[in-house]
């Protein structure tokens, strides 16, 4: 392939706009990790969720964009909360050993994705080619700039900005960032730790829904459509995990990577780079870009 | 020594009692299953590294067996060992910059890592066929090559533990930094655990190639790790007999819902939180059968100590 | 025997220790109090090397330990308890023990004839290791070994009175208990230098009691030279003979329990920042 200025700048612009998708399921998932510690692996699922209910109620129920929309939002952020009080809740009042959280997130993330294989198969979908306004602006040199690629950064850029107001800006925001930073102190200082939890849950998985449904149109839906998350992982521990600027720098980092890699190299190196990206940035800084370090009291 | 002798009637049972061709295949896979269950839970239950990405050292050992018996026709045995040898070496490469990381940061890494092994299988053509497949091995996995590579492969480890390598494992699992103020030099601790493992997971992958004839990147992907590490931690964290048992009975589980094959891995899932929610430290906690078994026996042993 | 020489250790500007010197001479049996913040805990953190002092030198037995890692400097001779409780939570109290006692090392020092500085070899104590292949075997010298590691790790136990707990989960046991496991873990790598961190932390005057005669017992029959960090006054004043205080992160008094108890800097520091510890 050759180095031509057109490709690089639509690999930007590709890389743009799946960044965005993987910042919005990142910072669900780092959001979780800063209050609970633990790598959410159901993050996925909920995804799933998000897409699978915008996909029914656009098709099977006919409501419109907007309504299905909000319904997917809603379904994925109730999944979340439920899976948070069915599965987490009691082990977190049991022990404070986050692998047994790691694992109990696996399970609950294979059971999401085989309900959907068991209940509506495991064939791709795709969402009715109406759902979003499919344009496509031909900018110079053959740079195709498609309304989805615009949608989904805007959407992003929205549903972030709203994440970073209702943190800073509302009581619940600052209980959160209390939280993250010592949840224990925090439930002390009079905060209803199992609400906030529950918040936090519904917040990242109404974020995982946005990023699904983005997916099920740029690509298509299928059950296991949330093994995407393990980049979105990827991104956030790069970012620094915990650490929402990081989760969003690391999956922007993260999609130019992917992009630039599958236009300049080869398409089949794509997850190469990722992983190899995640194992340097693991070696030269584990906390990532804008983590902390934290160092233990002897 | 009672423990080997009971592990070597069980053995010989698994070995020698008449099954059909069907049970036959089941002993096999309980077999593979259990020796990467101890590969896996050497590491995770008794080292406290959890890992989500040991399917790519049984990936490494099923190539490079399936490649030496099949392109330079050398025979299973020592392509078994070689198998389990590659792993070892790529574990202590691998080992050296990644397991100063600790915690989930471990995990994830192991993620990465284990996904690039298997996407350099499946991108090297040439070599390993990529995702097609690696057809055509050699069915040197018998049930008595099987069950004895099994039951040698659990004497050694239950030795292991039974010795100043096994305390120094839990010790730099329990508290690492105690550990290294007790005179352990905890990174070369946590490399022995790493290799011991890669070692046990290679060899089940060799295993694997000969039992199925052939193998596939896809086999060793992370839902593989994943599951690897699942059995362990549903037989328990620290316990050794337990990681056996857990893996086998997973594996008839497995097994016996092959018929609604669509439900299997809900199944799984649910079991997994199941075991989360409700019993956390899995089958035995961390002891082992026989603490369950004898306890008066080792009080007395003390004492005559 | 021990000589800090100047150390300073700071984090991220603050000082948690400022030019701190002093010699510990063999045999003896020296106590550090301090207020809480003080840098006590960090002077054992510097000298066993979880950490590396920003500036200054340590020696240990005539030779420069400064750079060396913590595991190390263990093998040297230099066993610690810990403040928060750190045993190997999950495994019995024997194994505890057995845990550390495999970890002996014998160092031997040798004059180099012509520069005239001192080497210092490190080999594992032929009677308490084995190699991996007899671990994988139990063949060999496995069955002795683990024999002798048993016996000298029971009496110990003995020693330090949980010889009938042998087989708990040291998770399990009463935190008194755990405290004087952390003694006997530490001596069964026979130590030449024993630092013991707050060992009186959390127990009631009858332990403390106990904990004395413990202290100064081992001291006396297993030849140490002991370090001990408290801010129970009374622990140290009885049974220490040579003390220093710390406030600050500076030293601020040095001499013998009457010389610091009559010390007005002493007082002030205790009186100032927590009366309640002055007794």
């Amino acid at each position: 392939m050759a180095f031509t200025f057109s490709t690089l700048i639509q690999q930007i612009i590709n890389g743009l706009s799946l960044g965005s998708v993987y910042a919005l399921i990142a910072v669900g998932y780092s959001l979780v990790y800063s209050i609970l510690l633990f790598s959410n692996f159901a993050h996925g699922g909920f995804l799933v969720v998000g897409g699978y209910a915008c996909y029914f109620l656009l098709t099977q129920w006919g409501y419109g964009v907007a309504v299905s929309m909000t319904g997917a939002l809603f379904a994925s952020g109730l999944t979340a909360v439920i899976t948070e009080r069915l599965a987490y809740k009691p082990i977190r009042e049991r022990t404070s050993i986050t692998l047994y959280l790691l694992i109990a997130s696996m399970g609950v993330n294979i059971i999401i994705e085989n309900l959907f294989v068991v209940t509506v198969g495991g064939r791709i979908r795709a969402l009715p080619q109406n759902t979003f306004p499919t344009g496509v602006f031909n900018l110079f040199g053959g740079v195709a700039l498609s309304a989805s690629d615009i949608i989904s950064l805007v959407t992003a850029v929205i549903f972030l900005s709203l994440l970073q107001i209702f943190l800073n800006r509302t009581r619940w925001g600052l209980a959160i960032r209390a939280a993250a930073c010592d949840i224990r102190t925090a439930g002390l200082m009079g905060v209803n730790v199992t609400f906030l939890i529950s918040l936090v849950f519904f917040v990242a998985g109404v974020l995982a829904a946005v990023g699904g449904i983005f997916l099920s149109v740029r690509y298509s839906l299928y059950p296991q459509l949330g093994s995407i998350t393990t980049k979105a992982f990827v991104a956030a521990v790069i970012g620094g995990l915990g650490s929402l600027p990081g989760a969003v720098v690391g999956s922007l980092i993260l999609g130019l990577a992917e992009m630039l890699t599958a236009g300049f190299i080869s398409s089949q190196m794509r997850d190469l780079v990722v992983y190899s990206l995640l194992v340097i940035m693991l070696l030269i800084r584990p906390a990532g870009f804008f983590g902390k370090t934290i160092s233990e009291k002897i | 020594m009672k423990r080997n002798i009971i592990l070597i009637i069980i053995g010989l049972c698994l070995a020698l009692w008449p099954l059909g061709g069907y049970q036959e295949g089941i002993v096999i896979l309980m077999c593979i299953n259990c020796v990467a269950a101890m590969g896996v839970s050497i590491l995770t239950g008794f080292t406290g590294i959890f890992t989500l990405g040991h399917a790519a050292y049984m990936a490494l050992g099923a190539y490079t067996t399936a490649i030496m018996t099949v392109r330079y026709g050398v025979h299973w045995l020592p392509a078994v060992i070689a198998g389990g040898l590659m792993a070892v070496i790529i574990a202590w490469l691998i080992g050296v910059p990644t397991l100063k990381l600790t915690g989930d940061y471990y995990a994830i890494a192991s993620i990465g890592l284990g996904e690039a092994i298997r996407l350099i299988l499946e991108n090297w053509q040439s070599f390993t066929r990529g995702s097609r497949g690696f057809p055509g091995i050699d069915p040197y996995t018998t049930r008595v090559m099987a069950v004895t590579i099994f039951i040698l492969l659990a004497i050694l480890m239950f030795n292991m533990l039974d010795s100043r390598l096994g305390r120094e494992l839990k010790a730099s699992r329990d508290d690492s930094t105690a550990a290294s103020l007790m005179g352990f030099n905890t990174p070369h601790t946590r490399m022995k655990a790493l290799v011991i493992s890669a070692f046990y997971c290679g060899i089940a992958g060799s295993m694997l190639g000969g039992y199925m004839s052939f193998i596939q990147p896809s086999m060793f992907d992370m839902m593989k790790s994943t599951e690897l590490t699942a059995v362990v931690v549903f037989g328990g964290l620290g316990s050794m007999s337990g990681s056996i048992l857990g893996s086998a009975a997973i594996t008839l589980i497995m097994e016996y819902f092959r018929d609604i094959s669509q439900y299997r891995m809900l199944i799984y899932g649910l079991l997994l939180v199941i075991i989360m929610v409700f019993r956390p430290e899995g089958l035995l906690g961390s002891h082992e059968v026989w603490d369950f078994m004898r306890f008066n026996f080792r009080k007395e042993a003390d004492k005559n100590a | 025997m021990l000589e800090l020489s100047h150390v300073d250790m700071f984090f991220g500007g603050i000082a948690a220790l400022h030019d701190m010197s002093f010699t510990i001479h063999k045999g003896e049996l020296m106590g550090i109090i301090g207020p809480n913040g003080a840098g006590k805990t960090t002077i054992f953190n510097i000298i066993s090397g979880v950490y590396m002092p920003t500036a200054g030198t340590i020696y240990f037995q005539g030779s420069d330990i400064t750079p060396l890692k913590a595991y190390q400097i263990n093998r040297l001779g230099i066993a610690r308890t810990f403040q928060n409780l750190r045993l190997f939570t999950r495994s019995t109290v024997l194994e505890n023990v057995m845990t550390s006692a495999q970890n002996r090392y014998i160092n031997t020092y040798k004059e180099e004839f012509f520069t005239g500085n001192i080497s210092r070899t490190n080999a594992p104590d032929p009677e308490s290791w084995y190699s991996f292949i007899e671990s994988c075997l139990h063949l060999g010298r496995w069955k002795k070994t683990e024999q002798v590691l048993r016996f000298k790790s029971m009496k110990l136990l003995e020693r330090v009175g949980l010889a009938d707990r042998a087989n708990q989960i040291a998770g399990t046991l009463p935190y008194g208990m755990q405290r004087r496991l952390e003694i006997a873990r530490a001596l069964a790598l026979s130590p030449k230098l024993l630092m013991l961190d707050e060992p009186a932390a959390g127990m009631n005057p009858e332990e403390v009691f106990e904990l004395n005669d413990l202290i100064t017992g081992i001291h006396k029959d297993f030849d140490l030279t002991t370090l001990v960090i408290e801010h129970h006054m009374d622990l140290i004043m009885k049974i220490c003979p040579h003390i220093i205080c710390l406030n600050f992160g500076a030293k601020i008094a040095e001499g013998s329990s009457e010389e610091i108890q009559n010390n007005p800097e002493v007082l002030a520091a205790y009186l100032g920042s927590d009366e309640e510890e002055v007794i």
